[in-house]
């Protein structure tokens, strides 16, 4: 991992939804893989590089909290919007969000904080222009300055992430408490295979010493 | 563990002890066994009843499992129906005449010839012998009456008994077990991994219902389901969008059912939060039952019905209060033993996880010592320890079990068990009755003293614990403010009697949100109720309260503040009730076991 980079995130609430109870929403105990190249993406990301994330080290007491809160319950149907292209007009296009409310319970993490392992590799879109390194200076530069596309979150876009590049690769003294370092998650989704009819993978998810593992998306670990 | 892995886990600890069907079959009330000879003549008609009060019922029994049955083609069950499908006649239910029903006849035929075909089951091949026989002419002779009609039969071979004599059916045969689990996985859906198991199975589209949480539609409501299009992913369908396999799905569905069963004893309604808790058989099943037990108590002790009893439970659970480990109180448990706790509240057709813990039962026994120890006040207002919906009915409007706040009661939940920090809300929740003018009792002190105790051990600006009993040392104003209230209470009441509306009807509140705005004015009143005392007959207690007022004006350096924070209202309530009701135990205490006896649990 010769290009492997370590981000530093903290929040005060996240939500990484487990897909069995992603309606009365409940957390997993830690940040999932895809939560965390989501952050990486919106640090930097460009079509020629693919950001894998190796392990997610847990700094904080894994401590859950519930609240209520109103949502929409719809979405605009696809035909809905086809319609609209072809008529080239949106007056139809719209949603009334007051006609639409659901309550939804949701057991979401408090004061979060994690260190991101993770590398990239250039895919087959990188051109002759594109070298590791250089991407590789382009996200700690964006990352040590503290630039994003967007604002990285923590699971949902309401808990915005706070990030800060370790350059020296040495982690935040960890605050999790010894009868949290070591537990078995089960099984967590480590992604979406969008290229497969849009699979979901999922990896038999533990942490070890406060660490979780995170196989590669084409190891054996990885049933989808 | 996730929860349904862990429920999943405990379906099979209840399969151990035949409380629930295997996978792919249900309960159902079946009320006659037709015995079989090997060439398949109905050798007789055995009723299979239990008695439930006075009336014998048809027994429950697992069998095969049902399914719903709409429309007009008529589906019958395998190895078991009502007299419609299994021998073809039903009594009509205006005439009371003997129907035949051949077409519900034909499908139950057509499903056993079609399954059973080319069985070497003693057994199976009876059945198909008996369908061949079968005609309604031989309805009496065979010993069948019109009242069978309506129930469910099912069948034995002949002298076809276990090893402790009991009947074993025709659905209990290996052979027909094995037919029927090829049977139920060819009619599954698509296969993917198990979100629970993590094998390649097939997907349940539709979760089981789960009956028995509080306030949840009766029909059942679900942990897992997908019943709006904005919480679907990926074009992805019902159960398709969190892959968990039938069997997982049958698992968990049936272990938490069996779980909110009324009177299963592992299940605890406090607010709007139905909890339900199990423990693994690591150490044993007899240890897991009795740390089953235990965890109840905790949060709700039995109420007592006189003093010796009360003292029985005292014993019983101080060890908890002074922080003992568990082989002291339950030496036969096993402290390892892993306890789970999970806390469910409705929402309309879903239900929401409050909260989910997971962890060695000594570890819980302990929290919930050390959140006694929290609550501790002097005097008691509570004979053994205080049940956890006891605590939160303080917290309602009218003492109402339904005007808890909606969450609160998960969220509290959760402190105790995890050592956490009470949610901020409590607090909040009991200063406004206070304020509002509800009793400043035993009870809500010990709530306030409880939040204000647990912040400042798990906080990062350590300050000193909130003494258990009068302290006439203390020096912080807030306490002494409540104190002072209480003597100047004291004093009207000793100088007025009871009047209308005393000072601490009107100005409780006030004088503990802006205690400069009120506290001047109180002092000047309180010199005309000591004139009164001194000019009386009581001239020595005049004396006690004027120097009772000057020792706690004495410690107040620096007058009355303006205005309190919350913490500090907190803290002027447990001033209030310590000297309000210090050497008064007695008392106090009555007055508590008054209230704990006007009130049950629901």
């Amino acid at each position: 991992m010769a290009y492997g980079v370590k981000l530093h995130v903290w929040g005060d609430r996240a939500c990484f939804t487990r897909p069995e109870m992603k309606v009365e929403r409940v957390s997993y105990d830690v940040m999932t893989p895809s939560a965390a190249r989501g952050i990486l993406e919106a640090i930097h990301w460009k079509p020629a590089i693919r950001w894998a994330i190796d392990a997610i080290e847990v700094l904080k007491p894994i401590r859950f909290q519930s609240i209520r809160r109103n949502e929409v319950g719809s979405r605009v149907p696809t035909a809905a919007v086809r319609k609209a292209m072809k008529a080239d007009a949106v007056e139809d296009l719209r949603m009334v969000v007051e006609e639409n409310r659901q309550q939804r319970a949701a057991t979401l993490l408090v004061d979060v904080a994690y260190v991101i392992h993770a590398h990239f590799e250039l895919t087959e879109r990188a051109g002759p222009g594109d070298s590791e390194a250089k991407h590789l200076s382009m996200f700690n530069r964006r990352a040590a300055s503290g630039q994003c596309f967007q604002q990285p979150c923590l699971g949902v876009r309401e808990f915005p992430a706070n990030f800060a590049l370790l350059e020296d690769g040495v982690a935040p003294v960890s605050e999790l408490p010894p009868d949290q370092r070591d537990r078995d998650l089960g099984w967590m989704l480590l992604d979406i295979d969008h290229a497969n009819d849009m699979t979901s993978l999922f990896f038999r998810a533990a942490l070890r010493d406060g660490v979780m593992a995170v196989p590669p998306l084409n190891s054996v670990e990885v049933r989808s | 563990m996730t929860v349904l892995a862990a429920l999943n886990g405990y379906y099979g600890r209840l399969a151990d002890r035949g409380e629930v069907p295997p996978f792919g079959y249900s309960t159902e009330r079946i009320a006659h066994i037709i015995v079989l000879s090997p060439d398949g003549e109905p050798v007789e008609i055995l009723p299979w009843q239990s008695l439930s009060g006075k009336k014998s019922e048809p027994r429950p029994t697992a069998v095969p499992q049902s399914f719903k049955r709409p429309g007009t083609t008529p589906r019958s069950f395998f190895l078991w129906d009502n007299g419609k499908f299994v021998l073809g006649l039903g009594v009509d239910k205006v005439t009371r005449q003997r129907v035949a029903h051949p077409a519900n006849h034909a499908a139950f035929q057509e499903l056993h010839r079609r399954l059973l075909a080319g069985t070497e089951d003693a057994g199976l091949a009876a059945l198909l012998r008996f369908l061949d026989g079968w005609s309604a002419d031989r309805f009496d002779a065979c010993g069948f009456t019109d009242a069978m009609l309506d129930q469910n039969f099912m069948f034995m071979l002949d002298g076809d008994r276990n090893d402790r004599g009991e009947p074993r059916f025709l659905h209990d045969r290996t052979a027909a077990r094995r037919i029927w689990e090829r049977a139920v996985a060819e009619g599954a859906g698509e296969e993917g991994i198990c979100l629970v198991t993590g094998a390649r199975q097939p997907i349940a589209r539709l979760h089981p219902a789960i009956k028995g949480v509080m306030d949840a539609q009766s029909s059942g409501a679900s942990i897992v389901s997908f019943n709006n299009d904005a919480f679907t992913s990926y074009g992805k369908e019902q159960g398709l969008n969190a892959p968990v396999s039938e069997a997982a799905a049958f698992g968990y569905g049936a272990a938490l059912n069996a779980l909110l069963a009324r009177g299963s004893g592992n299940r605890l309604v406090i607010g709007d939060a139905t909890t339900v808790f199990w423990a693994d058989t690591s150490g044993g099943e007899e240890s897991a039952q009795r740390a089953e037990v235990l965890f109840h108590d905790l949060l709700s002790p039995p109420a007592a019905e006189d003093a010796d009893e009360a003292q029985a439970i005292r014993n019983a659970l101080l060890p908890v209060s002074q922080g003992r480990p568990v082989r002291e109180i339950a030496p036969e448990l096993d402290e390892r033993t892993r306890f789970y706790v999970l806390g469910l509240s409705p929402n309309i057709a879903r239900l929401s996880v409050r909260f989910w813990l997971e962890d060695s039962f000594a570890a819980i026994a302990e929290r919930v010592g050390r959140h006694w120890e929290d609550l501790r006040i002097d005097p008691a207002p509570w004979r053994t320890a205080p049940a956890v919906w006891m605590l939160l009915r303080e917290t309602a409007p009218l003492g109402k079990t339904e005007n808890i706040a909606p969450q609160l009661a998960g969220e509290v939940m959760r402190a105790i068990l995890t050592g956490g920090r009470y949610p901020r809300s409590l607090l909040a929740a009991v200063i406004i009755r206070m304020r509002a003018g509800d009793p400043v009792n035993g009870v809500k002190a010990a709530i306030c003293r409880a939040c204000l105790n647990r912040d400042s051990r798990l906080g990062t600006k350590k300050t000193e614990e909130i003494p258990v009993s009068l302290n006439r040392d203390e020096a912080n104003p807030a306490y002494r403010l409540g104190r002072l209230f209480a003597v100047l209470e004291g004093a009207q009441r000793a100088a007025l009697g009871d009047v209308n509306a005393s000072i601490r009807d009107r100005y409780f509140g006030a004088a503990s949100a802006t205690p400069a705005s009120v506290f001047p004015m109180l002092l000047r009143n309180s010199n005309h109720h000591l004139a009164v005392l001194r000019k009386g007959d009581k001239p020595r207690l005049g004396g006690w309260f004027e120097g009772e007022i000057g020792q706690i004006l004495g410690g107040l350096d620096s007058g009355f503040p303006r205005s309190l924070r919350i913490e500090d209202q907190g803290r002027f309530a447990i001033g209030y009730y310590h000297q309000r009701y210090s050497g008064k135990a007695a008392a106090s205490t009555e007055q508590a076991v008054a209230t704990e006896q006007t009130v049950s649990e629901d």
